[in-house]
Formats: structure tokens, sequence, C-alpha cells
């Protein structure tokens, strides 16, 4: 009963700020531990307070308020715990590894495969670059080429039709069936011809 | 006497940053146990900082919150060139700014969730203004425990009253107080104790009284 009323009133020196050395550490230590102490720090404080300012505040929500950030408290410490191990486990697996393995010049495992990309990587930037010359401006023999196209389907000329003397004595001689088409109407022009010669 | 001095004083408790300052380490250190000393002696003043920012009680809650998981946060980083108080006033008005700005940006909160005063200088709050959620009860028990500490306030020995009077009210230290009183330092230490022992007689059954209908 004594030894809690020396403790309450190392209690009441440290809410004064009066309080050092292990009287300090056992009083946060009693505080830490026991509901009563935190209850009593508690009252010191709100005595102080309505000393102070003459009123007091809602302390309905008080319990509820540490409660809930003991909560929050215990979620961030969570957090960082899971970050630390993470940490720890990156940190342990690379310790773990043997120490040659760090070793700058000597040649990695997979260094020949590097090489392969390395020249895959180049023979695909040449194939772009020539389809890409090509695409542009290309060879000037095949911009020759495709300038004299252009110059082919241009009708500079007029054209001449080659007439076949043996079909157009055909056509003279059976002018009556050139000069109607199947709908009995007259045709001002023949359509199709065929003949058959072995001289032709 | 002005309302707000008392406040100011408090503030500037020259013995109680030390105190603070010991907690801090020992919670850097990994004493989750210390911070939460300081939670409760500091997390009235802080909901009484942001409600006079923000209106919405509950509101209130969770940007105090959310400044004490702040200051967890950032523990390592006081150097105690300033009180501990100080420091996390600035968390709690920077924390309740970054609040208010999000909320206004969301069309589904009302506009008397906010209070049109902005000041956050914590000398102009005029104390008596409720906020919501406030309901008769919680002001009724607020007032029951203000009688209940100036009723045993006004009972205690002249003695005990006036080493308390000089402590709390006037911010002296237990050395300046030993000096005006005439006696040892540890008398100043027991006087006060003892003063608190027979005020917090009448206070814990209230809040206990308060926390139990509340869970």
């Amino acid at each position: 009963m004594q030894e809690t009323g020396i403790k309450r009133e190392q209690v009441s020196a440290l809410v004064d700020g009066q309080l050092h050395g292990d009287e300090f550490v056992h009083a946060v230590d009693w505080l830490g531990q026991e509901e009563d102490a935190r209850l009593t720090w508690n009252a010191y404080h709100v005595v102080g307070e309505v000393l102070r300012t003459g009123q007091a505040m809602d302390s309905t929500r008080d319990a509820a308020f540490l409660a809930r950030l003991k909560l929050g408290l215990k979620q961030e410490a969570a957090q960082t715990d899971l970050m630390i191990a993470t940490n720890l486990v990156a940190a342990n697996a690379i310790s773990a590894l043997p120490t040659d393995q760090f070793d700058i010049n000597s040649e990695s495992a997979n260094d020949s495969r590097f090489r392969w990309k390395l020249l895959a990587g180049f023979a695909s930037l040449v194939t772009v670059s020539v389809i890409g010359w090509q695409a542009v401006g290309g060879w000037d023999a095949q911009r020759g080429e495709s300038q004299l196209a252009q110059v082919t389907v241009r009708p500079s000329t007029p054209q001449v039709m080659i007439r076949d003397p043996q079909l157009d004595a055909l056509l003279a001689a059976h002018r009556q069936f050139g000069g109607t088409s199947a709908l009995q109407m007259p045709a001002g022009f023949l359509r199709n011809a065929t003949f058959e010669g072995a001289g032709r | 006497m002005n309302n707000n001095e008392p406040q100011l004083r408090s503030t500037t408790l020259p013995t109680s940053t030390d105190s603070d300052a010991m907690l801090v380490e020992r919670a850097v250190a990994g004493d989750q146990g210390a911070f939460e000393l300081l939670v409760i002696k500091y997390q009235r003043r802080i909901q009484r900082l942001i409600g006079r920012m923000v209106r919405d009680v509950d509101l209130v809650e969770d940007i105090a919150q959310e400044t004490f998981i702040r200051a967890y946060r950032a523990l390592h980083q006081f150097r105690g060139d300033a009180q501990f108080y100080t420091w996390l006033y600035r968390i709690a008005v920077n924390t309740a700014k970054k609040f208010l700005l999000e909320l206004k940006r969301d069309p589904t909160v009302s506009e008397s969730a906010f209070k049109t005063d902005s000041d956050d200088d914590e000398t102009s709050w005029a104390g008596n203004e409720p906020i919501a959620d406030e309901t008769p009860e919680t002001l009724l028990a607020a007032k029951e425990i203000a009688l209940a500490v100036n009723t045993a306030m006004a009972a205690l020995p002249e003695d005990l009253r006036q080493a308390l009077t000089l402590r709390e009210i006037e911010g002296l230290s237990y050395e300046e107080i030993s000096e005006m009183m005439s006696c040892p330092i540890g008398t100043v230490r027991s006087r006060i104790f003892r003063a608190r022992e027979a005020i917090s007689a009448k206070v814990k059954p209230l809040l206990e009284k308060q926390t139990s209908k509340r869970w």
C-alpha cells in the first residue's frame, strides 16, 4: 500500500517533469504495467487542465481514442516489421551466396547468352535500316523503273488499231448478221467476231 | 484574468519538457507505452485545437488519430530543441489543413463540417463553442468533472492548495515553489502529490463512469 503511494507520488512528480534517473525509469515502467497507474496519470492531467482552463473536456472518448490509436500503431509496427524482415531476408540471401560469385572480373554464366542477344539486336537493326532506306529512297535503278512504268501508263500518243484484212473481208461479206442484236434492234457496231482459219 | 493566459503558461512549463523529451527517447527506443503516456497527456489539448478548425467531432477524432500516428512515425526526428507540444501542435495543424483541403474537394461533405474561422492560434480559442455530436449528457459530464475539481480544490488545506496552485496555475518549478513557501523541495513534491490525490479521488469515479458508459 505504502509502495503504491510512493509510486503515485513519483507519477505526480513525473507529471510535473521533476523525475529523473531511476525514479523516472521505475515510474514509467509502472505506468506501462498497471492500468490503475494510467488512470492516475490521466486523472492528474485532467485535474491540471481543469485548474488551468476552468473547464473539463468530454472524457467519454478518451479510452476509445487510445484503444483505436494503439491498434493503428500496432498495424504501423507490423508493417515496419514486415519491411525489416523482407530486407533482412534479402540481405541474408545475398550474404549466404559464395563470395566468388561477386567477382566482377570473372565471366558470368550467361555471358554467351548476352552476346547472342547483342548479335540478334544488331541484325534486327540492320534489317530495319535496309527496309527503311528502300521505303524512303531505294536504289537509283529501282527509281528509274518506277518512272518508266508511269510513262507507259500515260496515253501521250494516239492509239492505232491493227486491222486484220481477212477479218475485214469477212465482215463485209456478212454485213447482214452484224447489223442486228439478239433483240432485233439495229446495232451500230460489231461486238464479237471469231474467225478460224488455218492460214491466219 | 484573461481566459487564455493559463493555457499559454501551461505550454511554457520549463520542467515538463524534460520529462516529455525523456518519454520520447524511450518511445524511440521501442517503448510504445512511453508514447501512450504522451498521448494521454496531450490528446485532449490536440482535440481541442483541432475542434477549433473542424466542427464534426468524429472528424476531430480522425484528425487527432492521424496527428499522433504521424508524430509516432516522425518521433526520431524530434530533437528536443522545441517543446514536444509545440512540435505536436505543428503536426496537428498541418494534418488538419490537409484533411480540410481533401474534404473541401469532396462534394458529399457538407459545409457545416468546417468552421469558418481558420485561425489556428490556440490562444484565440473561446472554449465555449459546442461542436457537433456534443450531447447534453457529455456537456453535463464535463461540467461535473470541473465542479468536482473546483470543489475538492476549495476543500484542501491551505498549504496543499497553495502548492498545487503555484504549480498548475502559475507554472512554477518545485524549486521556485520551495523558495516561495520556504520549505524543502521534498515537501513541495509531497504537498502537490497529496493535493492531486485528494482531488483525483473525486474525479476518478466520474472518469471511470464516463469511460464505462462509452464502452
